[in-house]
C-alpha cells in the first residue's frame, strides 16, 4: 500500500486562493466561447 | 524535399533528441527513471503535457479536418478547463498525498488489487492501441514526401523514440517534450504566415476570412443538440469533460506527467496552463486548415490528395470525365469565389446573396466530383469509406511552401510524433512494470531491478506500437480514430475514479462490477453506430457509478467497504 503523506496546501503565486484561479478558468472559458461563438455568427 | 529542408529538419530533430538525453542524466533509480525525482517545474511540465497530447495526427488530420468539414471540432475540448479544475481541486491532491508512481497504485489503496490489475488491463489496452496510431501518422508523410513504403518509415521512427524514452526515462522525454513544443508553436505561426503570403494579390486577409466563413469552414460553435452530431456546443461542454477528465484524471501518459512536479502547486499551475492555452492552440490549427481551403479556392487542387490512389483511379477510363467535371468545377467556383468577395466589398447586398449561392453550388459540385473520384477508388478495390483528410494539409505544404519551411513544417510533425509516442511507451512501461510486474510476479527485487525491468518494457512497448502501426489507416480521420479509441475505454476508468473520490461506502468487487459493465455499455454504444463517441465516456461512467453504487445499497454485507456502515472491518 503507498505511504500516506503531508502535502501542505499552499496558495497559488497569483489571485490569493485556488478557488479564486478555478473562477477565473470559468470566466475565461466562458469569453472563449462567447468569442467563438460571435466569430462563427460574424462569418457564417 | 530541398537540400535546405532536409538540414532544417535534421537539425531540429537531432537537437531535440540530444537535448532531452543530455537533461535526462542521472535517471539511475525508478524513481528519477519513472517520476524524474519528483524534480519538474511547472512549464516544462506543462508543455510536456500539451507536446503528449499534440500528435503528428492533431497537424496532420486537423487541418484536414478544418477543410473539410470547418472549424466546429475546436468544441470537443470546450471541457478541457472544466476538467482541469476538477482535476486540480480532487485528484492531484489525492495522488501527492497517497506518494503513488501511478494512477491505479491508489486504487488499490481506495479498494482492492483486482480493481487497480483491472483498470491497468484498461489502461494498457486503450493507450496500446492508441500508440500504434500515433507512431502511424508520421509514415503518411513520408510515403507523401518521399514515396518511402510506411513500414520503413514507421521502424525509423520508433527505433528513434525508443532509443531516447529507453535511455532517459520519463526526463528526456519530458525536456525533449518542451523543446518539441517550442517547435510546434515557430512552425505553426510560420505555416499561417506563409497561407497568407501565397492568397492571389487581390484576396486580402478579410476577404480570406470571410471566404471561408461562407462555405462553413469558420462553424467554430454550433449550438444545435443531436445525439448522432459530433461536435457541438452541447457534446463538447458535456461529453468532451468527462473526456478530458478521464484522459487527465485516469491515464497514465497524462498522470505521470504532472507527478514528476517539485510540488502540488507546481502541477496544479501546469494543469491549468494547458486549461488556458489549448482551446485557443487548437483554433488556430483549425484556422489554419480553414486557411488551406481558402488557397485552394484560387489553386486547384488535386482531385484526392492521395496521390497513390489518385494514380491508381488516373488509369481508368472513368477519370477522365471526373477529371472534366472536377476542372469545371473548380474554375467555377474560383470566379465565384472572386465575385464574392468583389460583391461584400463594395457592401452591394443583394448582389452579394446571388453571389453566395453561385459560391456554395459550385462548393457542392466540386464536392460532388469528388465523390466520384472516391467512388472510383472504392470500385477499383481501394478501401470502403476512403477518406484523404490526414493527407490535405501535407499535400499542400509539400507543393507550395518554400525551401526551409517544409522542412520546418515536417519537422513539427516529427516533433509532435516523437513526444507524444514516447509519453505514450514511457506511461506504458509505468504501468506494465509498477502495477503488474512488480506488484504481481515479482515483489520485492531491487531497484536496480526494477528499473531494468522498466527499460525492457519501454523497448516492449515500443516495438508493440512499431508492429501495431497503420490499423486505424481506414478508420478515415486519425484525430477522430485517436479520440473514438480512448472514449472506448475512458469513461469505466473515470466511473472508478469518481467512485473512488465521491462514494466512500463503495468496496472493491462493487466497482470491478461496474467496470465490466461500464465496457459492455460503451461498447454496446459503439456497435448501435448512431451515439457519438464524446457521449461514451458519460454513459461508461454513469453504469460504472450507478451499478457499484447499486449493489452496495442492496447488498451492503457483500459489497460495501470494509469499515463502512453495513459491513464489518477485515479481521486478519
Amino acid at each position: 500500500m503507498p505511504e500516506l503523506r503531508d502535502v501542505p496546501d499552499a496558495p497559488p503565486p497569483f489571485l490569493g486562493s485556488w478557488g479564486r484561479v478555478y473562477v477565473a478558468v470559468l470566466l475565461y472559458l466562458a469569453g472563449v466561447i462567447l468569442a467563438a461563438y460571435l466569430f462563427a455568427r460574424a462569418y457564417r | 524535399m530541398r537540400t535546405l529542408d532536409w538540414v532544417v529538419l535534421l537539425a531540429s530533430l537531432v537537437s531535440i533528441v540530444a537535448y532531452g538525453l543530455y537533461r535526462s542524466r542521472g535517471s539511475n533509480t525508478v524513481d528519477r527513471y519513472l517520476l524524474a525525482g519528483k524534480t519538474m517545474p511547472w512549464y516544462a511540465m506543462a508543455l510536456s503535457i500539451m507536446a503528449t497530447q499534440a500528435s503528428a495526427i492533431t497537424f496532420i488530420s486537423t487541418t484536414g479536418q478544418s477543410y473539410v468539414d470547418g472549424m466546429r471540432f475546436v468544441q470537443a475540448y470546450f471541457g478541457l478547463p472544466i476538467a482541469m479544475i476538477v482535476v486540480c481541486a480532487v485528484v492531484v491532491p489525492v495522488f501527492y498525498r497517497t506518494r503513488v508512481y501511478t494512477a491505479y497504485e491508489y486504487l488499490e489503496n481506495r479498494f482492492d488489487a483486482k480493481t487497480r490489475a483491472l483498470a491497468s488491463v484498461i489502461f494498457l489496452c486503450q493507450r496500446g492501441l492508441s500508440a500504434g496510431l500515433t507512431i502511424y501518422a508520421p509514415a503518411i508523410v513520408l510515403s507523401v514526401i518521399l514515396g518511402w513504403p510506411e513500414r520503413i518509415t514507421t521502424l525509423l521512427m520508433g527505433a528513434t523514440v525508443v532509443t531516447y524514452t529507453v535511455i532517459g526515462g520519463i526526463k528526456a522525454v519530458t525536456w525533449s517534450d518542451v523543446q518539441q513544443m517550442c517547435v510546434i508553436f515557430l512552425g505553426l505561426v510560420v505555416a499561417l504566415a506563409t497561407v497568407f503570403v501565397l492568397l492571389p494579390h487581390s484576396v486580402s486577409i478579410g476577404d480570406a476570412v470571410f471566404l471561408a466563413g461562407a462555405a462553413g469552414r469558420l462553424n467554430a460553435v454550433t449550438t444545435n443538440f443531436d445525439w448522432n452530431d459530433r461536435f457541438n456546443i452541447w457534446s463538447g461542454l458535456i461529453g468532451s469533460t468527462f473526456l478530458f477528465l478521464s484522459y487527465f484524471g485516469c491515464d497514465q501518459s497524462q498522470v505521470q506527467r504532472y507527478l514528476t512536479g517539485r510540488s502540488l502547486t507546481e502541477s496544479r499551475l501546469s494543469l491549468l496552463f494547458n486549461a488556458v492555452a489549448k482551446i485557443p492552440m487548437q483554433f488556430f490549427i483549425l484556422f489554419i486548415g480553414a486557411m488551406v481551403f481558402v488557397f485552394y479556392l484560387f489553386a486547384e487542387p488535386p482531385v484526392l490528395f492521395q496521390h497513390t490512389e489518385l494514380e491508381r483511379i488516373a488509369r481508368t477510363s472513368e477519370y477522365r470525365g471526373v477529371e472534366e467535371q472536377y476542372h469545371q468545377a473548380f474554375e467555377r467556383r474560383r470566379e465565384a469565389a472572386l465575385a464574392l468577395a468583389q460583391a461584400h466589398r463594395a457592401s452591394d447586398g443583394a448582389t452579394e446573396e446571388r453571389r453566395l449561392a453561385d459560391y456554395r453550388g459550385a462548393q457542392q459540385s466540386l464536392d460532388a466530383a469528388r465523390a466520384g473520384a472516391v467512388r472510383l477508388v472504392e470500385a477499383g478495390g481501394g478501401e470502403k469509406g476512403f477518406s484523404d483528410t490526414n493527407y490535405i494539409f501535407l499535400s499542400f505544404v509539400t507543393r507550395y511552401l518554400p525551401a526551409g519551411i517544409v522542412g520546418l513544417v515536417i519537422a513539427v510533425i516529427f516533433a509532435a510524433t516523437m513526444s507524444a509516442s514516447s509519453g505514450e511507451i514511457n506511461s506504458l512501461a509505468t504501468v506494465t512494470v509498477v502495477d503488474l510486474y512488480r506488484r504481481h510476479f515479482r515483489r520485492g527485487a531491487s531497484d536496480h531491478h526494477y528499473l531494468k525491468a522498466s527499460r525492457w518494457a519501454t523497448l516492449f512497448w515500443g516495438a508493440y506500437a512499431v508492429a501495431s502501426a497503420g490499423w486505424g489507416k481506414k478508420l478515415g480521420s486519425l484525430i477522430v480514430a485517436v479520440n473514438v479509441v480512448g472514449s472506448l475505454f475512458y469513461g469505466s476508468l473515470l466511473g472508478c475514479f469518481v467512485v473512488a473520490f465521491g462514494l466512500r461506502r463503495v468496496g472493491g468487487t462493487a466497482v470491478f462490477l461496474g467496470m465490466l459493465a461500464g465496457e459492455a455499455a460503451i461498447f454496446w454504444a459503439f456497435l448501435r453506430g448512431n451515439i457519438s463517441y464524446l457521449w461514451y465516456n458519460v454513459i461508461g461512467c454513469a453504469v460504472v457509478v450507478a451499478v457499484a453504487a447499486g449493489l452496495t445499497w442492496l447488498a451492503p454485507g457483500t459489497f460495501a467497504k470494509p469499515g463502512a456502515a453495513g459491513r464489518p472491518e477485515k479481521t486478519a
